[in-house]
């Protein structure tokens, strides 16, 4: 049953990898986002190219006991290209930040995709007929002569080969002056203040609540999660209800503002809880409780004490996603070293796991990892000092049902299961 | 003194990366820059309120001290300031970034916000980096000179209604080299734009880290872009030198920001920041963050109070925080 049990029940198998092998990444295939659609069945990456890549899975494999579906290449189009505001001088990167699915209400699937300024609603549908034997035009277009023709006949559908087409709906343009970091259907959330030199904090992440079309929160690099209701007002300026956890002053630094800015938030699938992740931990915030969150899990502490290093190679300034599985009970967030982590919310138990070509061959059970924060390595153990911190999962899906998960390196996208006996 | 130490090698490199910024890809990023000034606002406030004798004056009350000449390699007398104490005022306020007055006139500025201090302090400061650390703090400096840059136009570019100066100007430098403090009275900071130098004053920088210097009549006149938004008439300071931003006194400060480049005196630049982060956080609506902030690391609140307690002070620094937030 999809999600039952803790991240450490299930083995986790290597299914597939997407993506170029070599080495040498170029720029443009760096994947910014990944996002299962609502029934799991379609898996949509977005890369810094602009361009969007819709997985389908395949349907016949269920019938198999031995495993779920693979995903295959359903569609691939240009969403986003660069752009250049001439009265700026500003280029605008045509980079997916983020690809949010409408629910399904036809035939057709619709998604929203945005770059830094454009949020862009994609119709995806398919073809698999096509008319022929038209009057007044040849099968490859040209029109005929019409005093050639001599019969009249009425055009069929014949069955055609399977296209997907992507087509845009809506654009929604320039729908403010600062970057877009996050939609969520139902409308855009950007507060900035009336004087920009009072600026003290962005918003960083936002989602509506998945029951409440009402309710949405949004998140701010100052560490804080403002929950705004829509009906109290038209400019959601004042929150219904405002997280934030006290800061530890034992841990203050230099970087503390930067390692307190959320990079993510997202409402469980219950609606009860929403999580949201900073830079070195992930938390469980219960709606009703706004002083503190009722769960922390430490991503990587061994870095705290890098922090000065990471910010030099900006590192500090990696936003990592986070995801809930189908049945909340679940967490998970990326790491460096191409590592992920997964935390049970009812064992409390965690387990980390690495993203590598090295597990190439399906149903292979990934090995769990360990990284040695300090004192005598032990065998299998990885120091801090070891990894590679161009490695970086910053984007993870996980399928609504099922113990599906998609895990993006800088450009491959991994997909992941649990072993299926 | 290793919190100093590590304090300033943070302000190079949050300075390095606000001067890349600039050519990134997609423009300025907003959230990032925003971390990166909030760093350096840290980073600052370390620096400054380390009680290196002879550097600044430790603890809040501003004892004068005397200016023992102290490299930067000294190990600190006492504990590491840590977070919470202010930085002293006077340090800030000896900075004649406050006011557009005759450079002669910051003399008198140190007085006005905070006696303690004797601006021979910060001149001896001067001295002491100067020679010790020019190289570290020529990178610096030049990374220093591209920000501004940056923020002026960046500043411009997203947001018009933003005050943009001329911060071309800035990257300027000394074009003397004299030694700060010179032949100078001890009292005047010689980073006072428009002079304080007894070298004959020029009329356009000769160094090339920035544009050339050019007239402030004429670049009010050109309506150039890097203008700041209300050019008040230029001619109004009877300064020799240019000076690109006469109606905004942070603009002063940053002169003398870019004359002190040569001796390599940090502080300055962190004085600057300083100030004009803390007229955000004055600014600030009484926003309930700012106040948290301010009592999360209690001395830290009296920091805005104590250094900018010149209203037409916090007007005059109006451009020049806007560029900060540009950043």
């Amino acid at each position: 049953m999809a999600g039952a049990g803790g991240g450490n029940d299930i083995q986790w198998c290597f299914s597939q990898v997407k993506g170029a092998v070599d080495d040498d990444v170029a720029e443009a295939d760096i994947i910014s986002t990944v996002e299962f659609n609502h029934s799991g069945e379609l898996l949509a990456t977005g890369d810094k190219g602009g361009r969007v890549v819709i997985f389908q899975q395949e349907q016949e494999n269920k019938i198999q006991s031995h495993s779920r579906g693979e995903y295959n290449v359903y569609s691939t189009f240009q969403s986003h290209e660069p752009e250049f505001d001439y009265l700026k001088s500003l280029e605008i990167e045509e980079k997916i930040n983020k690809i949010r699915w409408l629910p399904q209400k036809n035939a057709a699937q619709f998604l929203l995709s945005t770059n830094d300024k454009t949020i862009k609603l994609w119709k995806i549908s398919e073809r698999d007929k096509r008319p022929e034997g038209y009057n007044l035009k040849e099968e490859d277009g040209r029109y005929r002569d019409p005093t050639t023709v001599t019969t009249l006949r009425v055009p069929v559908f014949r069955p055609m080969d399977l296209m997907v087409e992507a087509s845009p709906r809506r654009i929604f343009a320039n729908a403010h002056t600062y970057h877009i970091n996050s939609i969520s259907i139902n409308n855009i959330v950007d507060i900035k203040p009336a004087n920009m030199e009072e600026l003290t904090e962005v918003i960083t992440a936002a989602e509506f609540h998945p029951n409440s079309c009402n309710t949405f929160v949004y998140s701010s690099s100052k560490g804080t999660i403002r929950l705004c209701d829509m009906r109290a007002s038209a400019l959601c300026d004042r929150h219904s209800k405002l997280f934030e956890e006290p800061e530890d002053p034992s841990n203050r630094s230099f970087f503390s503002e930067i390692i307190s800015s959320i990079s993510d938030v997202k409402f469980s699938h219950s609606g009860r809880y929403m999580m949201t992740r900073d830079y070195l931990s992930v938390k469980i915030w219960d709606l009703n409780m706004e002083n503190r969150p009722v769960e922390t899990y430490q991503v990587h502490e061994y870095l705290r004490s890098k922090l000065c290093s990471l910010y030099e190679n900006d590192c500090i300034f990696d936003k990592f996603e986070c995801c809930w599985n189908g049945s909340d009970s679940v967490v998970m967030t990326g790491s460096y070293n191409n590592f992920f982590r997964m935390f049970d919310r009812n064992t409390k138990r965690d387990i980390t796991l690495e993203a590598s070509r090295e597990n190439n061959k399906p149903r292979t059970v990934l090995k769990p990892r360990k990284v040695c924060a300090s004192g005598k390595r032990k065998k299998d153990e990885i120091s801090v000092d070891s990894l590679d911190f161009n490695k970086k999962i910053l984007h993870t899906a996980w399928h609504p049902k099922e113990n599906i998960i998609a895990v993006a390196t800088t450009n491959n996208l991994y997909i992941f299961q649990d072993k299926v006996n | 003194m290793e919190f100093k130490l590590e304090a300033h090698r943070i302000v190079s490199i949050s300075l390095g990366k606000i001067y890349n910024s600039r050519v990134q890809r997609g423009g300025i990023k907003l959230h990032k820059n925003l971390l990166v000034s909030l760093v350096l606002r840290s980073a600052r406030q370390v620096y400054l309120s380390d009680p290196c004798p002879g550097l600044y004056l430790a603890g809040p009350a501003g004892t004068p001290a005397p200016p023992p000449q102290q490299q930067p390699g000294e190990p600190a007398a006492g504990p590491p300031a840590g977070w919470g104490e202010p930085p002293p005022p006077a340090a800030h306020a000896s900075w004649p970034e406050t006011e557009p007055q005759p450079e002669r006139s910051s003399v008198s500025d140190a007085p006005r916000v905070g006696d303690e201090v004797p601006v021979a302090t910060v001149t001896g400061v001067g001295d002491v980096f100067q020679g010790g650390e020019a190289d570290a703090t020529e990178a610096a400096w030049s990374r220093v000179e591209g920000p501004r840059q940056a923020a002026a136009r960046e500043a411009e570019g997203t947001a018009g209604g933003w005050g943009v100066f001329p911060e071309v100007s800035r990257a300027a430098r000394r074009p003397c080299g004299c030694p700060l403090g010179g032949e100078d009275p001890p009292g005047t900071p010689a980073a006072t734009p428009g002079a304080a130098c007894c070298c004959a004053p020029r009329p356009a920088e000769d160094e090339p880290p920035a544009p050339p210097a050019v007239c402030p009549r004429k670049r009010c006149a050109a309506g150039v872009g890097g203008g700041p938004a209300g050019c008040p008439a230029p001619g109004s300071t009877p300064l020799k030198k240019p000076r690109r931003n006469l109606e905004q006194p942070p603009s002063g400060g940053e002169d003398d920001d870019a004359e002190e480049m040569e001796t390599g005196n940090v502080a300055n630049l962190i004085s600057i920041f300083g100030s004009s982060f803390s007229g955000l956080l004055r600014k600030s609506p009484g926003g309930g963050r700012e106040e948290e902030e301010g009592e999360e690391s209690g001395p830290e609140a009296a920091e805005p109070g104590q250094i900018c307690c010149d209203k037409p002070v916090l007007r005059d620094m109006n451009p020049w925080s806007t560029a900060i937030v540009a950043f």
